[in-house]
């Protein structure tokens, strides 16, 4: 399948933890906050079972950039979870910084369930640079080149 | 290192001979003057095969995890960066530490096998790059030593990041072509996974293709999908013994992978060194409540 240029819109995949950030996303849908429809939503119990390879299987089956959000540090359902996931995207950032990928294709947020202005703020923000930059063609797998 | 192979035979054989342990892993001469491969010694007698010179770069400390559930004992001679390894495998509690017995070796770095084989016998032969770089020449972990226990080359003072700053400066696209260019030539053997000792995993994703992370497919994206999975998952475990690039066929630079992430490690994390200390906690096994902060 390939993507046409002229109708292309950025596809952003969002990792939202269970507890925070899905229900973030939920109010932000329930006070009628309008954000852009490039998201997918992907819920996960806790933002620490984002998984690395998650991320890389994302980029390439064609997604344009990922978010991974989750509770507040302090916040986590499960007491620590967020704190290791700030550790491994710490290093996986700049690891696929390091590859080539533009830094604002992975992005991290904590997002809680009561910040609906904030989410709608952080997908607008994360879908406007991601329209300035263009599909991503980077770790694509062939059926999905563009 | 002649007298010291003398030493090495003989210490395996009274290991043998007392039945302090089944088996003595150590190196015996390759098919060519510039190659030492593994020996699994069992009998006294052939313990005359063993031998120590500047061509035993493996590292024997993986071969261990064959034997973790045999009965008895298996003793296994270490260097600096083998030593490391070994430690890394008993963090990860892959090993249980009353089942090995550990002999401990002073390297003087190794010899460069593929520069041996160009500059032909009687010439000066340079050390890998790994072993001038080296800062642990010496094991740090044993149950005997053998030989002097003092630093026989000359240390450097800190690991050398200058080929991973050096990549780290270019723009986005130079990066990506530049690590394009290295993976369109991975032949996914899979070898460096194989000499890797922290790829320990009983169970690799890359053998399930059933699973639908990884196909057998050969393309560029599946290779870097391979190669950065597999980075990131010796993160903080990574001793940098440089085994992975030496058995790549294709010359692939997989080092400066996880150089990137130990340099990472250093400066996010505070230092560390993988291997040096088994009782250390692991980077990405933990946290700190004064992480540095990105996420916003």
């Amino acid at each position: 399948m390939s993507v046409n240029e002229v109708t292309w819109q950025p596809k952003i995949l969002v990792f939202a933890c269970n507890w925070c950030t899905y229900a973030g996303a939920d109010l932000t849908g329930l006070s009628r906050l309008q954000y852009p429809a490039t998201v997918r939503i992907l819920r996960v119990p806790c933002s620490g079972r984002i998984n690395p390879q998650f991320v890389l299987k994302a980029f390439q089956k064609g997604v344009d950039a990922v978010l991974v959000a989750g509770c507040h540090p302090g916040d986590c359902h499960y007491t620590t979870g967020n704190y290791f996931t700030r550790r491994r995207f710490l290093i996986m950032r700049r690891l696929m910084e390091y590859v080539g990928l533009e830094p604002e294709r992975l992005q991290a947020r904590w997002i809680s369930a009561a910040e609906a202005p904030k989410f709608q703020q952080v997908i607008t923000e994360i879908s406007e640079q991601i329209r300035a930059l263009g599909p991503n063609r980077k770790l694509r797998d062939e059926e999905w080149k563009i | 290192m002649e007298d010291l192979t003398l030493v090495l035979r003989r210490t395996a054989k009274e290991i043998l001979e007392k039945g302090e342990a089944q088996m003595v892993i150590g190196w015996e001469k390759g098919a060519f003057w510039y190659s030492s491969t593994s020996a699994f010694i069992s009998k006294p007698e052939d313990t005359e095969r063993l031998i120590w010179d500047e061509y035993c770069v493996n590292n024997l400390a993986k071969y261990l995890l064959d034997y973790r559930h045999k009965e008895g004992k298996v003793a296994v001679f270490v260097k600096g960066c083998d030593s490391r390894a070994l430690n890394v495998l008993l963090q990860d509690k892959q090993l249980k530490r009353e089942k090995i017995l550990i002999i401990g070796l002073a390297c003087p770095g190794m010899k460069d096998e593929v520069e041996a084989r160009k500059l032909g016998r009687g010439s000066s032969i340079p050390l890998y790059k790994k072993c001038r770089e080296c800062r642990y020449p010496n094991a740090l972990n044993y149950d005997f030593f053998i030989g002097e226990d003092k630093v026989i080359k000359e240390i450097p003072a800190q690991d050398d990041f200058s080929e991973v700053q050096a990549l780290e400066s270019l723009s986005p696209d130079e990066k990506y072509n530049k690590f394009v260019a290295n993976y369109e030539r991975c032949l996914r053997c899979y070898a460096c996974r194989n000499i890797c000792p922290a790829c320990n995993c009983r169970e690799c994703i890359f053998d399930r293709t059933a699973s639908g992370w990884s196909s057998k497919a050969n393309n560029v994206s599946e290779n870097m999908f391979f190669a950065l999975t597999r980075a990131l998952h010796v993160a903080g475990r990574c001793v940098g013994c440089g085994e992975c690039e030496r058995a790549c066929p294709v010359n692939i630079p997989i080092m400066l992978l996880n150089k990137k992430i130990i340099q990472d490690i250093n400066a996010l994390f505070g230092e560390y060194e993988a291997g040096t200390d088994v009782t250390a906690k692991l980077p990405l096994g933990g946290f700190e409540f004064t992480d540095p902060e990105e996420f916003m």
